[in-house]
């Protein structure tokens, strides 16, 4: 095993290699298990250290706020289990009219963009400032996920976007896709999302720099909860 | 007949999370009561401003909330998973502002006094007390440069940032970090 890759395991742990050496050692880590446990005995190291920063206090507002923001669930597996009419509805139109899920996808999608165009009509002063339409990315599917497509569809301020996808395979439960955002070389994470039962895959965007400065886009798996940069190749692409 | 109260308190992170995917609002209540602050902070350290860290502290435990059945307990502690989301949505915050690296880093906490008086009741819990302390003592082992070249590959992100904010060359900064991380290592498989 090459001891310059051994020597950036601590740095990778630490996720602050830059994004050639991280996909190097990423690369190397699919192929070596000697490797991974040296990795993950770093990835403990790494776990600690926050406890090692005095706490700093939170006020009581936030937990206010958390609580009054949480939305039960609905999935139709619970709708299920609980005998719910509307889950089992569900099911049977599923079963009765397959075609039913992508005429379903296909208005999900016109929706989204209706909605986007709604919501940029509540803010008349923004969009006289941007005279630019809302522009619609295509994300072409990679050998890693042949078959795949996606839609980007951005709203004029380039603030805001909606991302639907159809075709990638469920990755497991402990395996999310992860967007990217492409800015001056770098990847900068735009949300985390899971394919749905039906086969498709929704996710909101709302950026803090305009999506309009982005060289391109893309989507990796990555583990539950997102990674700092992409740690697997791309399985989605587009630029404009 | 009164109604069984389930004791939030007495159950192990865990539990609560497999109780959060069950869509129990009280379950994910208490873990916010034990976790809140760790994420925060950690979050303000990284992202160097407080509306920004709570906000990020609001994202996690949503995500939390959205996501607690795809937690697997055999991969890492409840804690880990915590601070590993709160990081990478931290750090993501912080580069989209593209901002300039900071040469001040986050100053690593001295080891407490015996006496500290701890406000949080699950604190009280011996182990995150002896985990605080065994991560502290062996941060204040480190040489100076060393604790603040990791101080700032945590807080900060990719190593050439930090070389920049230290003014220092990358292969240096580097070698900093991976010195570091192994000492630290040694030291906390040691106990």
């Amino acid at each position: 095993m090459s001891s310059h890759l051994i020597e950036l395991l601590p740095a990778y742990a630490l996720g602050c290699l830059d994004e050639e050496e991280a996909l190097q050692v990423s690369e190397h880590l699919a192929n070596c298990a000697t490797c991974r446990a040296e990795l993950r005995a770093y990835q403990a190291v790494v776990d600690q250290l926050p406890l090692g920063v005095r706490e700093a206090n939170l006020p009581p507002r936030i937990k206010k706020r958390l609580m009054a923001q949480l939305t039960f669930p609905s999935s139709s597996t619970r709708c299920l289990s609980s005998g719910k009419w509307w889950g089992r509805l569900g099911v049977f139109m599923h079963r009765r009219f397959p075609v039913w899920a992508p005429v379903s996808l296909i208005l999900i999608v016109a929706l989204t963009i209706v909605n986007l165009l709604l919501w940029q009509q509540l803010r008349q002063t923004q969009i006289a400032t941007y005279p630019e339409v809302m522009r619609v990315v295509s994300l072409i599917s990679t050998d890693a996920a042949p078959g795949a497509w996606g839609l980007l569809a951005i709203s004029p301020d380039g603030q805001q976007a909606s991302l639907v996808a159809d075709g990638l395979p469920h990755v497991g439960p402990e395996r999310q896709y992860q967007l990217w955002l492409i800015l001056d070389g770098r990847r900068i994470s735009g949300g985390l999302f899971s394919v749905k039962p039906e086969g498709y895959s929704l996710l909101q965007v709302s950026s803090s720099i305009s999506l309009f400065e982005c060289s391109g886009f893309g989507v990796t798996v990555e583990p539950v909860g997102g990674s700092t940069y992409p740690t697997s190749k791309e399985v989605l692409s587009g630029a404009f | 007949m009164a109604a069984l109260r389930t004791d939030y308190s007495s159950l192990d992170d865990r539990t609560l999370v497999v109780l959060i995917g069950q869509g129990q609002s009280q379950a994910l209540s208490e873990l916010y009561e034990r976790y809140s602050r760790l994420v925060f902070t950690q979050a303000v350290n990284i992202v160097r401003n407080r509306s920004a860290a709570e906000e990020i502290t609001q994202e996690v435990f949503i995500r939390i909330w959205e996501n607690a059945r795809t937690y697997r307990a055999h991969q890492s502690a409840v804690s880990t998973w915590l601070t590993s989301i709160t990081r990478n949505r931290s750090i993501d915050i912080l580069r989209q502002r593209r901002s300039r690296p900071e040469s001040h880093s986050v100053e690593w906490a001295e080891m407490p006094p015996n006496d500290e008086h701890v406000a949080d009741s699950y604190e009280r819990t011996m182990d995150i007390q002896i985990q605080r302390k065994r991560v502290r003592t062996a941060l204040g082992q480190l040489p100076a440069d060393q604790q603040k070249a990791l101080s700032l590959a945590y807080f900060a992100g990719y190593t050439h940032r930090v070389a920049e904010a230290l003014e220092e060359p990358l292969g240096t900064v580097k070698t900093r970090i991976r010195l570091g991380m192994q000492k630290l290592r040694r030291l906390l498989e040691k106990e």
